[in-house]
C-alpha cells in the first residue's frame, strides 16, 4: 500500500503519516472501466441524407427565382455519370478502366462538380438519379463527392424518368 | 522530512515459528511480496481514457448488422431516431422484421410498392402522431443497406417509403475521417 512517511511521531506530537487509500481508487477505476466498455461505440455511423423527389410538386411559397427553376441533375449510370441540367447541358464522365476492371471515375466528378459549383455558385441543390443495376455503394459515394462539392441539398429521383 | 524506504506490510506478526522463519527468508529467498499497484493503476488510467475517447453519450442508433457492409463516407450528418430499413442479400427489415426478399425485389424491374413495408411505416406513423400529436411529422427513415446491393431494390424501399409519407431518407454509412 502506499504511504506517505513523514519519519515523525516520536516526540510526542500527533504522527503525520498517511496512507494513501489505493485499493478504493483501484475500485473507482475498474468501475469506470466497466461503465465504459459497456457504452463504447466502435463504429461511428453517420448518415447521408436525401429527400425523394416528387416530379410535379407544387411549391406554396413564392415562385423562384429564374435560375432555381433549372433543375441540376447527376445520373449515375451503368457506363459512368452524366451531369446535366433541364437546361439542355450534360457532361458525360465514362467510366475508367483500373486493372482491367471499369470503375467510376471519382476524380472527374470531383472536377466537374466544382466547377459546376463555381458556375451555380448560389445553388446548394441537386438531384441524383440512379440507374438500375448500379451498386448502392457507387451511389453513396457520388453523393458524397456532390455534397463534398458543396451540393448538401440532395434529392433523389429515377434513372430512368431521365433517360 | 525523510523519506522513509517502504517495507513488507503484511505477515509481519506470524506466530508460527518455522512460518515466520520461512517467511522472514533467514538465507532462504524471501517469500514476502509486494502486489504493484501503481503501474496496475497507470494501466486502468490509460484504459479510462482511450474508453472515455470511444463514448457516446447518444449511444448507437443504428446497430451494425453482421449480413450487411455498409458503404463509407466523409460527409455526413448524425443520425436520428427513425424507423430502420434494413436491406442485405437476402432480406428487408423493418425494425428487425421481414417485410421482403431481396432477390424477388431485384428481379423485377418494376418499381413495385413493398406492401408489408408501407404496412408497417404507416403504423408507425400513427403511432408516432398518437406521441408528439402537435409536432409536425418529420417522415425520416433510416435506409441500412448493403453496399453491394443492386440499386433498383433500395429504389423500390424509398418508393414505398415515400408512398407510406416518409419522403425523407437517410443512408446509414461508416463515417470515414476527413
Amino acid at each position: 500500500m502506499a504511504a506517505i512517511d513523514s519519519g515523525g511521531g516520536n516526540s510526542g506530537k500527533k504522527a503525520v503519516n498517511q496512507e494513501i487509500p489505493l485499493i478504493p481508487f483501484i475500485d473507482l477505476l475498474l468501475c469506470c472501466v466497466m461503465f465504459l466498455l459497456a457504452t463504447a461505440v466502435w463504429n461511428q455511423l453517420a448518415a447521408v441524407n436525401a429527400n425523394q423527389q416528387v416530379p410535379g410538386q407544387a411549391s406554396t411559397e413564392d415562385a423562384p427565382p429564374e435560375d432555381e427553376k433549372v433543375k441540376l441533375i447527376l445520373q449515375v449510370r451503368n457506363s459512368g455519370y452524366v451531369l446535366g441540367s433541364s437546361a439542355g447541358e450534360s457532361i458525360d464522365i465514362s467510366k475508367r478502366v483500373v486493372a482491367d476492371q471499369k470503375e467510376f471515375d471519382i476524380d472527374e466528378l470531383e472536377t466537374k462538380l466544382a466547377q459546376w459549383k463555381q458556375a451555380w455558385d448560389k445553388r446548394d441543390d441537386l438531384i441524383v438519379a440512379p440507374e438500375d443495376g448500379v451498386r448502392y455503394e457507387d451511389v453513396i459515394r457520388a453523393m458524397d463527392v456532390a455534397a463534398a462539392a458543396g451540393f448538401a441539398n440532395l434529392s433523389m429521383a429515377d434513372g430512368a424518368a431521365f433517360l | 522530512m525523510a523519506i522513509k524506504r517502504p517495507e513488507p506490510e503484511l505477515l509481519r506478526n506470524i506466530p508460527l515459528k518455522f512460518v515466520r522463519d520461512r517467511v522472514s527468508g533467514h538465507g532462504r529467498k524471501e517469500v514476502d511480496h509486494q502486489i504493484p499497484l501503481i503501474p496496475f493503476i497507470d494501466f486502468l488510467i490509460v484504459l479510462v481514457i482511450f474508453l472515455l475517447m470511444s463514448f457516446s453519450a447518444s449511444g448507437e442508433l443504428v446497430a451494425q448488422q453482421p449480413t450487411i457492409t455498409m458503404p463509407d463516407a466523409q460527409n455526413t450528418e448524425q443520425i436520428e431516431i427513425s424507423p430502420i430499413v434494413a436491406v442485405d442479400e437476402r432480406v428487408i427489415t423493418l425494425d428487425g422484421t421481414r417485410v421482403a426478399d431481396t432477390q424477388t425485389q431485384g428481379q423485377s424491374a418494376q418499381v413495385d410498392r413493398i406492401e408489408p413495408l408501407i404496412q408497417g411505416l404507416e403504423a408507425e406513423k400513427r403511432k408516432w402522431e398518437t406521441i408528439h400529436p402537435s409536432e409536425p411529422f418529420a417522415g425520416q427513415v433510416i435506409v441500412q443497406a448493403d453496399r453491394n446491393i443492386d440499386f433498383r431494390v433500395v429504389k423500390k424501399v424509398m418508393f414505398s417509403a415515400a408512398a407510406a409519407g416518409y419522403g425523407n431518407v437517410s443512408f446509414a454509412v461508416n463515417q470515414r475521417e476527413q
